[in-house]
């Protein structure tokens, strides 16, 4: 599959704004392009909308990125992306300690705390999936049941079994390398017979070093035992397909999407840098459902088109049109403000974005949660020094860990967690290897022979376990807007609250603890430290923690049973305009231990099947009573 | 300082190799092999000037010479008027540390406060490919991060690395 060349050259913004679309899409990333390709299938015509400056998604801009990567002396997991200040980003290297009644607006988002959180997004063709890692185990069937079973969160209006169906498309289109043997855990099912598009990655070296101590070992929580085992993270990667997929019809993996494949991307290499961009495209990113969506002429996309406003028929409460700002210069604010129109709008600019251009549109909705319930997982980073060589810094940033700990019925007290086994060491943490090279050279006065020796003594030893713990939707965990906050564009920023729930800060104690039992298994050296002067420092019962962000964005839009309790129904459609759908993350009424992504692409799958039927109820109603004259019909095309 | 360093430039590119060669423990060999060498030279040149490069060329020079009759080893020597001079020591360590990494880091506090800031020194990648030329990479027995990847499946197998004497 290969991206159309000038494919965002296809229509101008002006005869753009003179077609009624079927459907516009806000936002190029995972959710817009599979509803823009789903819809595309259908015959519908999409018009699809993105902020960033970027062209097609050409190798020489691929490279690009990764030499703004190589050049970059911060490796952070904005590093490959130029700055736009039309489209700005958070950067994880933004983030400050935040002092009470003084919000920190240096940088795009506005936190106003407690919590100084690093979470990041990417404001690029194809959205975060640029620079996500890729990780993407399904949601448990507990997962979507917590408040019944234990009084906590919310509900989904959906069941495991419900989504089951559009898990299994969502496999399919990012190419995730599992085994469904690794998978069958804590009442996740699968169809009888189902085995992924492809076989799972290899565990790392430092994988089964860390799986010689923990193997069959039990821990108990809530009087219930756990065994505990290594196993393979479910990841949208390349790896080896399984002969036996799709009824043994196999499975053919999506490479680099701007170069022949034999020449580059098809299987992952190891290059260890999936975060923050894979270098030969072994990973999922939304550019090759892009790619797909823009092949039959029916999705026309159009960059540096920042959404600036949702313009609602005040009567009927639809949706008329999006107002966007067009900007030529990155770097300069002039820019040309137009509307596009359609029959169905969807938002899906991410958890942050979403909200942000609602409440921006005066959209606070009837519910009043919009902006609300902002989750995003909650990491604690614990690392040690293994007694052995484990070869640290090897395979994919992540390709096992320690999964057994995400249900049960501990959860009515305490947040489930899972834990990462970092192939990258410590850099999360403190910057490793730079910081030991620095340390070694500068501190330990180690030059020539004795610093090559301690290089590899000091860095493939090290082990680093990422506990992701859950976080619960809480309504003061918001993002809303300001106007005294704005970007060159004039468009309101976000505004951040967020407090770490004490709820997760339990599970974080008990992963603390976890994390050390770990290190005592194996012999390793604790080298935990959490520094007190870090924005993210948290106490909890006498003990010190620093969170980082997940960038698992989400809740800001959630999903429920009726008007009163969410903003958008089980499809995505907001209670509130019959033709407008806000998808992604900010649907999500829970986390779990989920990353969210392949959650996300599961529902917009849903959500593309009602905006089909929709569009068809629309025109059948049209067309049984005459279309008032001043509505443009929707355009019909044959479905190929 | 010496003239005729100055004056010859392949002379100096030599002694510097010399030089990277005892901060890192890599051959001349192998740090030619990275193509990086007369930019590192430049890098260190730019900064801090080519009179303080010379210097310390010259100290290493000397230290060379007098290890023969001496009986300390070239490494005490080199700490001796070399790592612990204020100011010629951290220019060392920077030196050591852009081999491995591919990065001229700003020079401490102390340093521009006794003989002067300068331009250009701030921490920086000194080109793409210094980056993925980083001999810390393969003294670790592992790739540079996006770079030259050691092929499907590679992690799962034991680290090779260099067994250093």
């Amino acid at each position: 599959m290969i991206f159309p060349r000038d494919a965002t050259r296809r229509t101008d913004h002006k005869a753009a704004s003179e077609t009624f679309y079927d459907v516009v899409v806000v936002g190029s990333g995972i959710s817009g392009a599979i509803i823009a390709e789903q819809l595309s299938q259908a015959g519908k015509r999409v018009l699809v909308l993105e902020a960033a400056a970027d062209e097609d998604r050409s190798l020489k801009g691929y490279e690009g990125f990764l030499s703004r990567f190589y050049a970059a002396a911060s490796k952070d997991n904005q590093s490959p992306y130029p700055h736009n200040p039309n489209a700005p980003m958070p950067r994880s290297t933004d983030a400050r300690r935040i002092w009470p009644g003084q919000p920190d607006s240096s940088a795009y988002l506005v936190q106003n705390g407690p919590f100084s959180s690093d979470t990041t997004y990417t404001r690029v063709l194809g959205g975060t999936t640029m620079h996500w890692e890729a990780k993407t185990p399904r949601m448990l069937p507990q997962d979507f049941h917590l408040r019944t079973m234990f009084g906590l969160g919310q509900d989904w209006p959906l069941t495991y079994d419900d989504l089951s169906p559009y898990y299994v498309q969502a496999e399919r289109e990012l190419g995730v390398s599992a085994d469904v043997e690794h998978q069958s855990y804590l009442g996740a099912t699968f169809d009888p017979g189902y085995v992924f598009p492809m076989h799972e990655l290899p565990l790392s070296y430092l994988d089964k070093v860390v799986a010689k101590g923990v193997d069959g070992t039990f821990v108990e929580l809530d009087g219930e035992q756990f065994e505990l085992s290594v196993r393979a993270f479910p990841q949208a990667r390349n790896g080896v397909p399984n002969a036996a997929y799709d009824n043994g019809k196999g499975y053919v993996p999506v490479g680099a999407v701007n170069t022949h494949q034999v020449e580059e991307g098809e299987r992952c290499q190891g290059n260890n840098n999936c975060v923050p961009l894979c270098p030969v495209q072994a990973k999922y990113h939304a550019g090759k459902t892009l790619a797909k969506a823009l092949q039959d002429g029916r999705v026309d996309l159009l960059t540096r088109t920042v959404a600036s406003k949702v313009l609602v028929d005040p009567a009927t409460g639809r949706v008329d049109g999006i107002e966007v700002k067009v900007y030529q210069d990155p770097e300069s604010p002039q820019h040309t403000t137009m509307i596009m129109r359609g029959q169905i709008f969807v938002l899906a600019a991410n958890a942050i974005e979403n909200p942000r251009l609602m409440l921006a549109s005066g959209l606070s909705g009837s519910s009043g949660l919009m902006g609300r319930n902002l989750m995003d997982h909650a990491y604690l980073l614990s690392w040690a020094l293994l007694p052995e060589m484990a070869g640290t810094f090897r395979g994919t940033n992540c390709t096992g860990g320690i999964v057994d700990l995400r249900a049960g019925s501990f959860r009515r007290q305490q947040a489930a967690f899972a834990v990462d086994i970092h192939n990258d060491g410590w850099g999360w943490a403190t910057g490793a290897p730079y910081s030991d090279l620095v340390d070694l050279v500068d501190q330990q006065n180690l030059f020539g022979a004795e610093l090559r020796r301690a290089l590899p003594d000091r860095i493939s030893r090290q082990l680093l376990l990422a506990l992701m713990i859950d976080v619960l939707p809480n309504e003061s965990n918001r993002v809303t807007v300001d106007p005294a906050y704005t970007d060159q564009l004039g468009n309101m920023r976000p505004v951040i609250s967020y407090t770490v729930p004490e709820y997760t800060m339990r599970g974080v104690a008990y992963a603390r603890q976890f994390a050390r039992q770990v290190f005592q298994r194996l012999g390793a050296a604790d080298h935990t430290a959490y520094d007190p002067t870090d924005g993210a420092y948290l106490t909890y019962e006498g003990e010190g923690y620093v969170i980082r962000g997940g960038n698992h964005l989400a809740g800001t839009h959630m999903m429920g049973t009726n008007s009163r309790n969410s903003v958008v129904d089980a499809q995505q459609r907001s209670w509130d305009h019959p033709n407008l759908y806000l998808v992604g993350g900010g649907s999500m009424p829970t986390i779990g231990t989920s990353n969210v992504t392949l959650t996300m692409a599961a529902l917009c799958y849903r959500s593309a099947e009602r905006i089909i039927a929709q569009l068809q109820d629309e025109l059948s109603a049209r067309l049984q009573t005459p279309a008032p004259t001043e509505l443009p019909m929707p355009t019909v095309v044959a479905a190929s | 300082m010496t003239g005729p360093r100055q004056l010859d430039g392949s002379r100096r590119l030599e002694d510097f190799l010399a030089f990277s060669a005892e901060a890192t423990a890599f051959t001349v060999f192998e740090l030619r092999g990275t193509g990086q060498s007369q930019a590192y030279l430049n890098t260190c040149d730019g900064i801090v000037g080519t009179e303080v490069t010379d210097c310390l060329l010259d100290r290493y020079d000397a230290a060379r010479s007098a290890v023969v009759a001496s009986e300390s080893t070239l490494p005490e020597l080199l700490r001796r008027d070399i790592l612990s001079d204020p100011q010629l020591g951290p220019v060392a360590r920077n030196i050591a540390k852009m081999w491995f990494v591919g990065v001229w880091y700003e020079l401490p506090r102390a340093w521009t406060e006794a003989f002067g800031a300068r331009e250009g020194n701030a921490t920086f990648v000194v080109s793409t490919q210094s980056y993925t030329e980083g001999l810390l990479w393969p003294a670790i027995g592992a790739n540079p991060p996006g770079a030259k990847a050691p092929g499907f499946g590679s992690w799962a197998h034991p680290p090779r690395i260099p067994v250093f004497p």
